[in-house]
């Protein structure tokens, strides 16, 4: 019998202001998997993160992505996150006014319902993400990503994955900007939420230093707007050792 | 009936103050010559938590002595018109003392509740030296037509949070006229959700050193309402320090305007100024205006800015609001609460921020 995958991308084309950035993404994650996605500076990843969110700045314009076998292009951002997608930004935005303990409530409360962001459960939960992520209690009554350094926008990305425990997380760069503990943190906040059960997650970086605290199942490269090659996580070590330029000469060569 | 307001009546309609409101329009029956019968409101004290006012923070009925100290009416200048009505329409007096070092710890209501056709009031503020105290003024009821002059000061070494609010209403117009002693430290607050017209006029002068003033503006325009802030800073002692932040989230049909007038006297060395007004506009048919403007006559001046900013809902923080699985009407109304608290926040203590956030949340579907 087969699984129904949780995460399947089949052709996807994107562009913005009629520019082709997704040439033809081809991709399937299954339940319980964690997929890492390398490539180039430019090469669309975090248009890839931005299509699949439903950033209305970006046009599909051929391919199908499914969530669970449920169209995702269909839905509205926030009914893709209602549905478990969540995407770790590589650029948080920052909401000056609104602070933090106020949006983790609203959000939560939005995604897995108004119970589930009272009581002493969620407080519990709250409380040791924070500790985990080395953030203090004060960080609550800060605004949204306002002035906050390039590694308390990622810890506060984790926070909110942590508490929204998420079926497909999507983490654009999360590892940069972060220090080892850092990513360490991460890598156990990915595996606890991922590995044993029915979630999965899509791993964006240009290190292999995360990958080897989160063991991806598979990689794939990136190269303008398509996805060249997949492996296993030796794939890793040899883009780091020796970088994209033989992918490229391999491309050409079987072109 | 003779009264100084009569040689003032009418306004120099030139200046930006007049501009988007004529004194006309705001006066109640627009017959400009004319000082009409008027009711009293009723003024109380309280404390936000309910414990009983402590001793030495009275309200009652001024004297003239007191009015004669503590009077400002006539130093407004182009502005005139609107604080002499008040002053001439009003028939009670009354002053709010708070004697010289009391501290209170809790938010201290001055509930202002207005009735009948036109309902006006002078209310007399005088803040003893290091005082440190925050001091909400409610305006509520449902008088057509409310004129509120307040004018005073705030005492030497003082630390005083001041925030005047009317959530909902009908016509207002509100002069405030305060003066900052030595070393005094105020926040001045402004929280305006939906008056159906409200003409403010706010000034406040540094005439002594040391003294440090926020303004903080939390506006909320909706439906037709027509808002009008101006606010009016003067420095003329040293080392003053002045910061003016005056948010306004625009919707429906609704006009709005905001116009600054920063002043910086002669003499007034080391003072370091600045005003910000931020629109946000919510709907194509809304307007906004503002109009910071600066007079600065002392070159050794620390820092004396102002800028204004308009825009609608930033489309990036709706998305990222989006996908934290806000809909559009949930995440609109959290970015506009969000918009209207930087200032908010800002105002005072987490009592009185909870307080305000409280009122002013049950209007954000207004929009
Ligand atoms: N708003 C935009 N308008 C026009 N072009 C854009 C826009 N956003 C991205 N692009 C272009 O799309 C391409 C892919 O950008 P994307 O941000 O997806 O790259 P990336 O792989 O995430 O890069 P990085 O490693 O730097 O994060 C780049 O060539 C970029 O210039
Ligand atoms: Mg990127």
């Amino acid at each position: 019998m087969s699984v129904t995958p949780l995460l399947k991308i089949e052709g996807l084309k994107a562009s913005i202001d009629e520019t082709e950035i997704l040439k033809g993404i081809d991709l399937e994650i299954l339940p319980g998997e964690v997929h890492a996605v390398m490539g180039r500076n430019g090469s669309g990843k975090s248009t890839t993160a931005h299509v699949l969110m439903g950033h209305p700045d970006y046009e599909v314009t051929n391919g199908n992505v499914k969530l669970d076998g449920e169209d995702l292009l269909e839905m509205e951002s926030y009914e893709r996150a209602r549905a478990g997608v969540f995407l770790s930004f590589q650029y948080p935005h920052s909401v000056p006014g609104l602070q933090v303990g106020n949006f983790l409530r609203r959000s939560v409360s939005a995604i897995n319902g108004e119970e589930a962001a009272k009581g002493p459960e969620f407080r519990n939960l709250l409380k040791e993400g924070m500790e985990q992520l080395g953030l203090d209690r004060s960080f609550l009554a800060r605004y949204v990503n306002d002035g906050f350094s390039g590694g308390e926008k990622k810890r506060f990305e984790i926070l909110q994955m942590m508490l929204i425990k998420p079926k497909l997380a999507i983490l654009d760069e999360t590892d940069s900007g972060l220090d080892i503990d850092g990513i360490r943190t991460v890598a156990q906040g990915v595996d606890a939420a991922i590995r044993g059960s029915n979630s999965g997650a899509l791993i964006i970086t240009h290190y292999n230093r995360i990958l080897e605290h989160v063991k991806p199942d598979k990689i794939h490269v990136l190269i303008d707007g398509k996805i060249v090659k997949s492996g296993g996580p030796e794939l890793a070590n040899k883009l780091e050792e020796r970088g994209y330029d033989w992918i490229e000469k391999e491309v050409m060569a079987n072109e | 009936m003779s009264s100084p307001y009569l040689e003032h009546a009418n306004t120099d309609k030139a200046a930006h103050i007049w501009r988007y409101t004529p004194w006309k329009r705001a006066h109640p029956t627009g017959t400009i010559n004319e000082v009409p019968q008027s009711e009293s409101p009723e003024i109380s004290i309280s404390l936000v938590d309910g414990t009983s006012v402590p001793d030495g923070i009275t309200i009652e009925p001024a004297t003239e002595s007191d009015i004669e100290r503590l009077g400002h009416e006539l130093d407004f200048d182009h502005g005139t018109a609107a604080p002499k009505f008040i002053a001439a329409v009003a028939k009670k007096t009354m002053i709010l003392k708070i004697e010289n070092k009391i501290k209170v710890e809790t938010p201290l209501i001055v509930t202002i509740t207005t009735s009948g056709d036109i309902c006006a009031s002078r209310l007399l503020i005088d803040i003893g030296s290091q005082v440190e105290a925050e001091i909400i003024t409610l305006i509520e009821g449902n008088a057509n037509w409310t004129g509120i002059l307040r004018e005073g000061q705030y005492g030497s070494n003082s630390i005083i949070n001041d925030v005047v609010t009317q959530i909902t209403g009908n016509r207002l117009v509100r002069c405030d006229a305060l003066s900052l002693c030595r070393d005094a430290q105020v926040k001045a607050g402004t929280v305006n959700a939906s008056s159906s017209q409200a003409k403010i006029d706010i000034r406040h002068w540094l005439n002594e050193p040391g003294s440090s003033l926020k303004v903080n503006g939390s506006i909320l325009s909706s439906n037709e309402n027509h808002l009008d802030s101006h606010i009016e800073i003067t420095h003329s002692g040293r080392q003053t320090h002045s910061r003016l932040e005056w948010h306004s989230a625009c919707g429906g049909k609704s006009n709005t305007t905001g116009t600054g007038m920063l002043r910086i006297d002669a003499g007034a060395k080391g003072a370091d100024a600045g005003q910000l007004f931020h629109n946000l506009l919510l709907s194509e048919k809304a307007k906004a205006n503002s109009i910071p403007e600066l007079e600065v006559l002392e070159s050794e001046v620390v820092g004396c800015g102002h800028g204004t900013a308009n825009g609608p809902i930033d489309e990036q923080q709706l998305f990222y609001l989006s996908t934290r699985g806000l809909d559009e009407e949930q995440a609109r109304a959290a970015l506009i609460a969000a918009f209207l608290n930087t200032p908010l926040s800002d105002m005072g203590s987490n009592l009185l921020h909870g307080w305000l956030v409280e009122r002013i949340e049950k209007h954000l579907n207004l929009i």
